[in-house]
């Protein structure tokens, strides 16, 4: 990993044989680069590129000022961190360190500076998510006062034909036009998590969305990203009114429309009506977060 | 003529020397795009894909292969170091005809790839 040399600009905090940089003095590449090597051994790996690296800082408000990156005392990166920052509460995401360069706190460091980024930033909520399984980064958070709010599912639908419904086929659909998907998201009531939650889907764009009514007068709306491969950050309403068999509909008609595409979506809390709305229509379960939450 | 799409540089020089080593003419790509263009130019005997590629996942990227009717009857194998059974249900979901674990197994590897060929006929 070839990395710029260290900046004078930037100020350097130094804890005895650690150093902590902010992430602004990477580049996308540089920042892709080290998240990969924290990853190499990891649960679920989810390799990052310079675009993807991009994006992911754009979509989900991560400040490069206030996310760290550990360097060792010979000056090479040791971990990350990255936190978005929305009003009063902050997100923590990305923390990785480098295997090899484990076993110095250096997750405990990044952590701290981090939640020292929150306080600064007159944070009242800290929120993240684990992979389930990742014990040792469990027990971290733990440790630092997060405790466990919901257990989040990751799921996926591979391109498959459907098959035909009748009553959903005779389901009247009319396209969202692009004010009513930003009106319909902008009114979207919150709780969900980070990514999906409705500032997250408006900024990673490419959306689309519409209104299904079906036979019996059941209305309701799907607004979701679909890119050239991939359909993700899918959201239903009108929340109030939302039944499993309505929120079943509306992926009907969205996997109709793109019969083609795969379908990857994050974070359904483990008990969400969708969730059974999903498996009708052949998601399978990829793997599950826990999300967890302090407040100041 | 075997695919291999991993970005893992370390994985991807093991597994290139084993199956050349086991006299297979191996073509690398380091994501996904790279990947899918690879196979285009080529009719591969076999296609290794690792799960998690920088640019896109990989069972995107398999799904994209499955649509590729010039691959039809070639074998697409997932390799990852997800926990073996989310892999296989992932994999069979995706229409993948088998899953390779990592870190790889030295010893089996070269066998594993050679009893994907043997079940499509290809060696």
């Amino acid at each position: 990993m070839s990395m710029q040399p260290l900046p004078s600009g930037f100020e350097l905090e130094r804890y005895d044989n650690q150093i902590i940089i902010p992430c602004r003095h990477y580049s996308f590449t540089e920042l892709a680069a080290i998240y990969n090597e924290t990853r190499i051994d990891y649960i679920v790996p989810m390799p990052m590129n310079a675009r993807r690296m991009e994006e992911y800082v754009r979509f989900y408000d991560i400040d490069l000022d206030a996310s760290p990156v550990s360097l060792n005392a010979a000056e090479e990166p040791t971990g990350i961190g990255m936190i978005g920052l929305r009003a009063d509460r902050a997100w923590i995401t990305r923390l990785g360190v480098i295997p090899h360069r484990r076993g110095r706190k250096t997750g405990q460091l990044l952590m701290s500076k981090m939640l020292e980024q929150a306080r600064n930033h007159r944070c009242r909520l800290v929120q993240l998510e684990v992979i389930k399984g990742n014990e040792p980064a469990h027990r971290l958070f733990t440790k630092l006062g997060f405790t466990e709010t919901r257990e989040l599912l990751i799921i996926r639908r591979p391109p498959a034909p459907l098959t035909p419904v009748p009553t959903l086929d005779a389901a009247l659909v009319i396209p969202l036009t692009p004010d009513q998907i930003i009106t319909n998201l902008v009114l979207y009531p919150p709780g969900a998590s980070w990514v999906e939650e409705a500032r997250s889907v408006l900024q990673a764009g490419n959306l689309q969305g519409f209104n299904v009514t079906l036979a019996d007068g059941t209305q309701g709306w799907i607004i979701f990203q679909c890119t050239r491969v991939q359909i993700a950050h899918v959201i239903f309403g009108p929340l109030a009114l939302l039944t499993e068999d309505l929120v079943h509909a509306l992926l009907y008609h969205m996997h109709q429309q793109f019969p083609q595409h795969d379908t990857k979506v994050e974070n359904i809390p483990l008990y969400d009506l969708t969730w059974r709305a999903y498996q009708r229509l052949g998601y399978v379960e990829s793997f599950r977060r826990m999300e967890m939450f302090l407040h100041f | 003529m075997i695919v291999l799409i991993e970005d893992n540089e370390q994985n991807a020089r093991l597994a290139v020397k084993l199956m050349q080593h086991a006299g297979h003419e191996v073509l690398l790509a380091g994501d996904g795009e790279e990947g899918l263009g690879l196979v285009e130019d080529v009719q591969p005997d076999l296609i290794l894909v690792d799960l998690g590629l920088p640019d896109m996942d990989g069972q995107t990227v398999v799904a994209l292969l499955r649509q590729q009717p010039a691959l039809e009857q070639v074998p697409i194998i997932a390799f990852t170091a997800w926990p073996q059974e989310t892999a296989f249900q992932m994999a069979l979901a995706y229409g993948c005809d088998g899953v390779i674990t990592k870190p790889i197994n030295t010893r089996v590897f070269a066998d594993q790839i050679e009893s994907y060929l043997e079940k499509t006929g290809t060696v």
